[in-house]
């Protein structure tokens, strides 16, 4: 087998996984049965939304004036793009945090699940 | 010598030492001990017996308004060692933020720093047997499991020691009176009275000298002591209970010409279940929830502001201990999945525990001890306690734990829900410390304290206090080292007095 070949086929093998990893993800997104938001590139970022849910709506018990687009308008500002746990660890250098259900947690990251309870 | 009991001595005796020492409790007892040996003939006048005795424990009731405190028969206790007879052995020196003054924090400083009870400490922590003076140091050396990970921030790790009576087979707190008893019985300058309650502090005419005390006994004798000098040391409650009430004089009381005595009482608010933590990592070291072995001491870990928070966000001393293990509910797992998850940290290990704590109050002149109309088997007035909190108190305990949930985090060592919140909810859980603290303060200026950084009774040159009645400012540490400490810098003072 010359190089190129070999190439090739590692190559394949590559996308043929990365197709079963993606395939197996679409099939677990679906498989909780959640449609698609205009939020889905927010919700993306929690590990597992279905706990998520559970503290954005201990969160919104106590802040009823939560309006998803804009909160999701600013969600998407303070993340910039950045990885999740980076925004988080700078918000608790800053001591943004704030209360769901009485648990202490970076503001973005209940800001997160109460998008995830909304939708 | 041996103990004198006090129904034995006749009626109308009058009996002249150079010292007088009102109350055999451990204020009463080191100043004893610390006087050992000295030209100094003392008289040391204790109500109660060697053991409890109901019928001089009932001397001590009275009433309560306010928020809910401890019934007063039940917060102390009237016999030779006093409250050692029922401490839980926990100590902790008061920190150097703890005597300055603060201009966020109305009445509050000590009349000189830390510095000067430090030389003292030593000594203390003999009597009171706590091992070596580690406390914080103990982060430095081997200790029996991880400390919790608290990362940069307001709060750390510090730590209790506990008194441990030596030779004592249930390993139990020093009872200074039993402790003691031998040792005080071979000091040849000290006569140790029993049964002997002091019913009134008379005053000379010209109201600048102590003149006598009036002694009396639950069997009917009555006679006078007519000391030198006389320090006071009955007790938070009791020191102004018999200060308010000598008042054939000055109609105040003694030393109350600017009605202080009996104001700005304070004990520790001990909220219990006020908070939840969860330690990510698995459980955390046995010595944050309860007591451990380890260089020496006999210690258990706390979690506190540092001096620099307190400055900086006007806090005031919490000393927050782990308690019981403790299970979550399905929102509070989703909290540690969510936050562990987000954060990237293995959580399937995690622990959960409710947190008590220990806190400081502010000054407040309206929480006080003032006399009834009710009397006592001797014919004493009895007491009412006025007791509040400040909301702030509790608001300021809030954004402890608001730091301490956010360095959790940060620290990827775990995360913190409050679960107290109204008020009603915060006093429905609070107990209290029985630390009687600062009904007696102390202040330089005679308008703002009842007796001098010396311990003396403003305006009165021969009557002392002694114990935790003179705290200013007050500490979330548990006074009785502290309280000892500062007994031995008053003998240090009495033995210039004498000289």
């Amino acid at each position: 087998m010359n190089r190129t070949r070999r190439n090739v086929i590692a190559g394949a093998s590559i996308a043929v996984l990365a197709a079963a990893g993606l395939g197996y993800e679409g099939w677990r997104h679906l498989a909780k049965g959640y449609p698609p938001t205009p939020y889905d590139d927010l919700l993306s970022l929690l590990p597992d939304r279905e706990p998520a849910k559970q503290v954005g709506r201990a969160f919104l018990t106590a802040n009823s004036g939560f309006v998803p687009a804009r909160a999701a308008g600013a969600l998407r500002q303070r993340i910039a793009g950045r990885p999740l746990s980076t925004v988080l660890q700078d918000e608790l250098a800053q001591g943004d945090i704030i209360e769901a259900g009485h648990w202490l947690l970076p503001q973005t990251l209940v800001g997160l699940c109460a998008l995830a309870a909304k939708s | 010598m041996a103990f004198i009991d006090a129904r034995q001595i006749p009626d109308g005796t009058e009996l002249t030492p150079d010292l007088a020492i009102i109350g055999g409790g451990p204020a009463g007892i080191t100043l004893a001990l610390a006087l050992a040996n000295t030209p100094i003939k003392m008289l040391l006048l204790e109500s109660g017996g060697v053991e409890f005795d109901a019928a001089t424990q009932a001397l001590y009731a009275g009433e309560e308004s306010g928020v809910r405190y401890i019934p007063l028969d039940a917060t102390r206790l009237r016999y030779l060692g006093g409250g050692t007879n029922h401490w839980g052995g926990w100590s902790r020196p008061l920190d150097r933020i703890d005597f300055e003054r603060r201009d966020w924090l109305p009445f509050s400083g000590w009349p000189f720093p830390r510095e000067e009870i430090e030389p003292y400490f030593a000594r203390a922590q003999h009597l009171i047997e706590a091992g070596p003076f580690l406390y914080d140091k103990l982060a430095n050396g081997v200790l029996p499991g991880p400390l919790l990970p608290l990362g940069k921030g307001g709060l750390y790790n510090s730590f209790f020691q506990f008194s441990q009576w030596h030779g004592n087979p249930q390993h139990l707190p020093t009872a200074f009176g039993h402790r003691y008893s031998e040792q005080l019985k071979r000091i040849p300058n000290l006569q140790l009275m029993l049964h002997a309650n002091v019913t009134g502090l008379r005053l000379a005419k010209d109201v600048r000298w102590l003149d006598h005390l009036d002694v009396a006994t639950l069997s009917g004798r009555k006679f006078t002591v007519k000391p030198r000098h006389t320090v006071l040391a009955c007790g938070g409650i009791e020191n102004a209970r018999l200060l308010l009430a000598s008042n054939d004089v000055i109609a105040a009381g003694v030393g109350n010409e600017n009605d202080l005595v009996g104001r700005y009482f304070a004990d520790h608010a001990i909220p219990r279940d006020n908070a939840t933590v969860v330690v990510f990592g698995g459980e955390i070291a046995g010595y944050y929830k309860t007591t451990k072995d380890a260089q020496g001491a006999h210690f258990r870990a706390t979690i506190s502001p540092t001096e620099a928070f307190r400055r900086d966000r006007q806090l005031l001393g919490a000393l927050i201990t782990v308690e019981q293990h403790v299970g979550l509910d399905a929102l509070g797992q989703a909290a540690v999945e969510t936050a562990s998850g987000a954060l990237g940290i293995n959580a399937s290990e995690a622990h959960a525990y409710s947190l008590g704590v220990g806190l400081e109050l502010t000054p407040d002149p309206d929480r006080r001890v003032m006399l009834t109309s009710a009397r006592d088997a001797l014919g004493m007035p009895r007491l009412k306690l006025s007791m509040t909190i400040a909301d702030d108190d509790l608001a300021r305990y809030r954004e402890v734990l608001n730091e301490l949930g956010r360095q959790l985090l940060a620290s990827k060592t775990g995360m913190l829900r409050i679960d107290r919140h109204s008020r009603a909810d915060w006093l429905s859980v609070m107990d209290w410390g029985n630390h009687h603290l600062g009904t007696t303060r102390m202040h330089d200026d005679a308008k703002q304290g009842v007796v001098d950084a010396n311990s003396q009774v403003h305006g009165l040159a021969n009557l002392f206090v002694a114990g935790s009645s003179v705290f200013p400012t007050y500490s979330a540490s548990n006074p009785t080292l502290n309280l000892v400490a500062l007994t031995l810098r008053l003998a240090d003072h009495l033995k210039g007095v004498f000289r």
